[in-house]
C-alpha cells in the first residue's frame, strides 16, 4: 500500500508457483503472505482452484477463510479462455462461452470484482457481458506479450472496448509488455535446453532488433533450431515485449487493473523491465487501481523476498512521481 | 539476489506465522516422481509402473497431453500401449487427446504403467523421460512444450 498514491499493492499467487507445486506452501500458507505483501491477492483459476472452472463448496469455504482471516482484499481472477483443449479443432464460440460462464461464476462467488481476460475470448466477450452485469464482474483483457499496446490484435480489442463503452470491459496491462531485455535466466534455461550460443545469440538479436515472433522463429529453424527447442524460444517472445511506457497512458482510461510482472531484483530494481517509467505514468496520471505482483522468474530462490522487494521498489516510483 | 541464507534468516518485523511458512522446505519436483519404479502386472500385462507429475504450473485436461517419451537405463521404451492412472482412473495414453473432459489438478500425482516383456531388475535404473503437452492457450498458437527428467530410481 502507498501513502501518496492510490495504487494498491498485491500478488498474484502465480507468483509462488515453484513453492507451491513443491508443496512448500499450500494455498492457505500463501495467501497469509499475501497479508503482508499489500493484501490483495489475485489467483489463477486453473492452478489454484481445484474443481476449476466449476467452484466447489469446499474451495469456496477454504478461499474465503483465509481472506476473512487476514483481512485480504480478492483483486483479479484469472480466467482462461483456452481455445486449443481439443486436438482436433478449436472450441466453437458456444464452446468457449460454455467454458467461461462457469468462470467468471466461480471469480464473483469468491469475492474478485476483475476477471483478467484473455484475447481469445474476444469473440464471445459481448455474450459474457450479461453475466459480467449480473455478477458485478468487470473484465479485463491482459495486454500480454505477444500483445503490445501498439499490436494489430490489440487494436481490436481496443476497437470493441471503445465500441461496447463498458465499465464492465478494460484492461490489464501486464508489464512484460515493457521489458528492454531478455533476463539473463531465461537465457540460461534456453542454453540448458539444448540451443546452440550461434542460435541464441541470433535470438537475442533478432528480439533486440523487435523482430516479430512470426518472423523469428522461421529463420531460427532455417538456421537448425530443434523441433524440441521451438517451445524455448517461443517462451522468449511470448514473455517479454516492447512496448513504450508512455504509450500506456493513451489506454488508462480504459485500465482495471494491473500486474506487474517481473523475473528478477539488482540491486533494488527490476533490470529487465520499465517499472520506474511505467510506475511513473501510473501515478502522475491518478492510477487508483490494484497492481498485482507476478513474479515470472527462476525457482528455487527466496520469491517472498523479491516480491517484497518489487513491491518496495514500486512503492519509491510512485512516491517519487506523485502529483504534489 | 538476495543471500539464500535469508530464508531461514530472522526477520522480527514479519509475523510468527509468516516466518514459519518462509521456513517451510519443498520436493523437489520433475515430471517423475521420486519413487521407487515398480514391477507390476495391470488387467494380466506384465509392465513397469512409474510415479508422475503434471508439467505445467497449471491444472490441463487431458487432451492436452500430446506425447511421452521414456528411456530406461538408456533403452527407448515402447510407450504406444501406455497407461496413465489419475485419482483412480486409468486412461490408455493413445485415449488421452480425446479427453477433454478430464482434469489433470497440478498438485495431484499420477502413476504412469508401461507394458514391458521383461522385469527391471533390482537396484538403480537411470531413467529419462519427457511430458509432451500442448498449452490450450498460448497467444502465438498451438505449441508443443517438451519436459524433460532424469532421475535415477531404484526398483522396489
Amino acid at each position: 500500500m502507498t501513502a501518496n498514491t492510490g495504487l494498491k499493492l498485491g500478488v498474484s499467487l502465480h507468483s509462488f508457483t515453484s513453492e507451491y507445486i513443491t508443496y512448500k506452501w499450500s494455498l492457505e500458507d500463501m495467501l497469509q503472505l499475501v497479508s503482508v505483501l499489500g493484501g490483495g491477492v489475485e489467483i489463477v483459476g486453473p492452478a489454484h482452484q481445484r474443481g476449476y472452472p466449476y467452484l466447489t463448496d469446499e474451495f469456496e469455504r477454504i478461499f474465503k477463510s483465509s481472506i476473512e482471516r487476514w483481512g485480504l482484499t480478492p483483486t483479479s481472477y484469472g480466467t482462461y479462455a483456452d481455445p486449443f483443449m481439443l486436438k482436433d479443432r478449436d472450441l466453437n464460440e458456444d464452446e468457449l462461452v460454455d467454458y467461461m460462464v462457469p468462470q467468471l461464476q466461480s471469480a464473483a462467488q469468491l469475492g474478485f470484482k476483475i476477471a483478467r481476460m484473455q484475447y481469445f475470448s474476444y469473440p464471445v466477450i459481448e455474450r459474457l457481458l450479461p453475466w459480467a452485469e449480473k455478477l458485478d464482474l468487470k473484465m479485463g483483457y491482459e495486454l500480454h506479450v505477444p500483445l503490445m499496446i501498439k499490436s494489430e490484435k490489440t487494436r481490436v480489442l481496443l476497437d470493441q472496448i471503445e465500441r461496447i463503452d463498458s465499465p464492465y470491459l478494460g484492461l490489464i496491462p501486464d508489464t512484460g509488455i515493457f521489458a528492454r531485455s531478455i533476463p539473463q535466466f531465461r537465457l540460461e534455461a534456453t542454453r540448458q535446453a539444448g540451443v546452440s550460443e550461434e542460435l541464441l545469440a541470433r535470438a537475442v538479436e533478432l528480439w533486440n532488433a523487435k523482430t516479430p515472433g512470426e518472423e523469428a522463429l522461421p529463420e531460427l529453424l532455417r538456421l537448425g533450431l530443434r523441433k524440441q527447442n521451438i517451445g524455448n524460444i517461443e517462451f522468449i517472445w511470448g514473455s517479454f515485449g516492447h512496448s513504450e511506457p508512455e504509450e500506456l497512458k493513451d489506454i488508462l482510461p480504459r485500465v482495471i487493473h494491473m500486474h506487474a510482472k517481473f523475473f528478477s531484483m539488482k540491486d533494488g530494481v527490476e533490470p529487465d523491465v520499465r517499472f520506474e517509467e511505467v510506475t511513473k505514468v501510473l501515478a502522475e496520471n491518478g492510477y487508483d487501481g490494484w497492481m498485482s505482483s507476478e513474479y515470472e522468474g527462476q525457482g528455487g530462490v527466496d520469491t517472498f523476498e523479491l516480491v517484497r522487494q518489487q513491491q518496495a521498489m514500486i512503492t519509491r516510483f510512485a512516491a517519487r512521481y506523485a502529483p504534489k | 539476489m538476495p543471500n539464500q541464507q535469508s530464508v531461514t534468516a530472522v526477520r522480527p518485523e514479519l509475523p510468527a506465522g509468516v516466518r514459519a511458512i518462509l521456513a517451510h522446505t519443498g520436493k523437489s519436483r520433475s515430471f517423475l516422481r521420486e519413487e521407487p519404479i515398480r514391477n507390476v502386472t495391470r488387467n494380466g500385462i506384465a509392465g513397469i509402473e512409474l510415479g508422475v507429475n503434471l508439467t505445467s504450473y497449471r491444472a490441463l485436461p487431458l487432451s492436452c497431453i500430446e506425447g511421452l517419451l521414456l528411456k530406461v537405463d538408456g533403452k527407448e521404451m515402447d510407450v504406444a500401449n501406455a497407461h496413465l492412472t489419475l485419482n483412480g482412473v486409468s486412461h490408455k495414453m493413445q485415449d488421452l487427446t480425446g479427453l477433454s473432459g478430464v482434469w489433470w489438478f497440478i498438485l495431484d500425482p499420477a502413476t504412469l504403467f508401461v507394458p514391458s516383456s521383461s522385469p527391471l531388475p533390482q537396484g538403480s535404473h537411470q531413467v529419462d523421460a519427457t511430458l509432451i503437452t500442448v498449452e490450450p492457450y498460448v497467444t502465438a498458437g498451438r505449441f508443443s512444450f517438451y519436459h524433460p527428467a532424469s532421475r535415477t530410481l531404484a526398483v522396489e
